[in-house]
């Protein structure tokens, strides 16, 4: 206290011209409208940079929160996404309301990797977060693989870089359905061996999921058609395919759950017993 | 109360009145209007409590803008005078030289005439600056400055004339 009464004594001169120096310029700002414009002009500016450092301060320390809410609404999309797609399942989807029995969560990728022949995804989400097995995998832009496991925390996938693992896909502008698979070399590098030959397919065609798995719903964009090699007299061509998203490299997915499976698993069964 | 003080008393509040009711008249050349109050801030004794010194130019540029109807840059100006008058003190006599108690005191002409235009031409920059408070007006403050200082040198010279002994 001392101290800070000898400096004001050392320095009252410079206290008191500032003091009335305030003074004196509050007494322009009241007198002169010309003056004011040009405070508050100055006024707003300062405050308009703090403002801007202030902003850009609070928004560094809140990105983490805006990420989650991102990843959230990107999960609420994707569902409507593939809720879009689907209606070409159902002709009549205009008139009565089409069904969509999946359902989306999100998760992140904790393990990946393509180095084996069979290889396996874990994901930071387990039954806690409402994962189950056998449910599907998919990124942003193409399939992951399918749930085998679930721990209290943690799910293991089949990565669909797995060499028994086999999708059903359907091209885009044509019908003809069959079935991808890894060719266990780099993984984007995949293969359809039962196509149909005497279905229309050219170079570049866009393949996506085929519905008929029950595991994934119709529409998911996987790859594109790089090669032809046709017909080996019996019938199917094969076909190479690259994949659009390297599913090695993904950071976060979703988990769809096909709630209608147990009834087509169950129907089946009456079927073909 | 001394006479020296009460001469001084006297002053302030001539000028006080002088400055918005006969000089503010004048209006040379269409706009120039010498300011002749800074005649005070001249004859206040150089040894004397700064503090002191720095409120009465503030009364004074606040009685000034008050009785001109001015918004506020007589007192800016002169406060800021005041608080830097030391200073120009300094330069004008010289940091080694005997500084004078008054400047009617000191015979060193070129000395005087010295202090009379820092003395003046910083209160008169400052002056238009706070009027003008823009840099788009940089030249005409600068012309401004220099003329209406030319005139205020003139009359303040004059005056300080017949408060010598």
């Amino acid at each position: 206290m001392q101290r800070i009464l000898n400096a004001l004594i050392q320095f009252r001169n410079v206290v008191l011209y500032l003091l009335l120096l305030f003074i004196a310029l509050v007494f322009i700002n009241g007198n002169s409208e010309f003056h004011k414009t040009i405070f508050s002009r100055y006024g707003f500016y300062v405050s308009q940079r703090f403002q801007s450092i202030n902003h850009k301060i609070t928004y560094f320390f809140s990105l983490s929160e805006v990420n989650k809410k991102l990843l959230e609404e990107n999960t609420t999309l994707k569902a409507l996404e593939l809720q879009n797609n689907s209606i070409a399942l159902y002709p009549d989807a205009l008139t009565q309301k089409a069904r969509f029995p999946f359902k989306v969560v999100g998760a992140n990728v904790i393990k990946n990797g393509f180095l084996s022949q069979r290889n396996y995804v874990i994901l930071g989400r387990g039954k806690a977060g409402g994962i189950q097995p056998e449910m599907a995998v998919i990124s942003k832009n193409g399939v992951v693989g399918l749930v085998q496991d679930v721990s209290e925390n943690y799910s293991n996938v089949i990565s669909i870089l797995h060499e028994d693992m086999k999708i059903n896909v359907r091209l885009k502008n044509n019908r003809a359905f069959g079935s991808l698979a890894w060719k266990g070399k780099h993984p984007q590098d995949f293969q359809i061996e039962d196509i149909v030959t005497s279905a229309q397919i050219r170079v570049g065609d866009t393949l996506i999921t085929g519905g008929m798995s029950s595991y994934f719903p119709v529409g998911i964009p996987l790859g594109k058609v790089v090669q032809l090699d046709s017909i080996q007299l019996d019938g199917y061509y094969t076909i190479d395919v690259k994949l659009f998203e390297d599913p090695s490299q993904v950071q976060y997915v979703y988990l769809i759950e096909n709630q209608d499976r147990e009834e087509i698993k169950d129907i089946n069964q009456k079927k073909n017993p | 109360m001394t006479r020296e003080n009460i001469v001084l008393w006297a002053t302030f509040l001539a000028l006080l009145f002088f400055q918005p009711f006969v000089f503010n008249q004048f209006q040379l050349f269409g706009s120039i209007n010498p300011l002749v109050y800074l005649l005070f801030l001249v004859l206040y004794p150089f040894d004397q409590e700064q503090a002191l010194f720095i409120v009465l130019g503030f009364c004074l540029g606040l009685g000034i803008d008050f009785l001109g109807q001015t918004a506020g840059a007589h007192t800016v100006a002169t406060l800021t005078t005041a608080f830097v008058r030391p200073k120009l003190i300094r330069y004008a006599y010289g940091s080694t030289a005997e500084i004078p108690a008054r400047y009617i005191d000191d015979s060193r002409t070129f000395n005087n005439f010295l202090f009379l235009v820092f003395l003046i031409t910083f209160h008169h920059f400052l002056y238009f600056i706070m009027v003008y408070f823009s840099w788009d007006a940089l030249g005409l403050i600068a012309n401004n400055t220099f003329f209406t200082s030319l005139f205020s040198l003139l009359l303040i010279s004059l005056i300080s004339r017949f408060y010598s002994k």
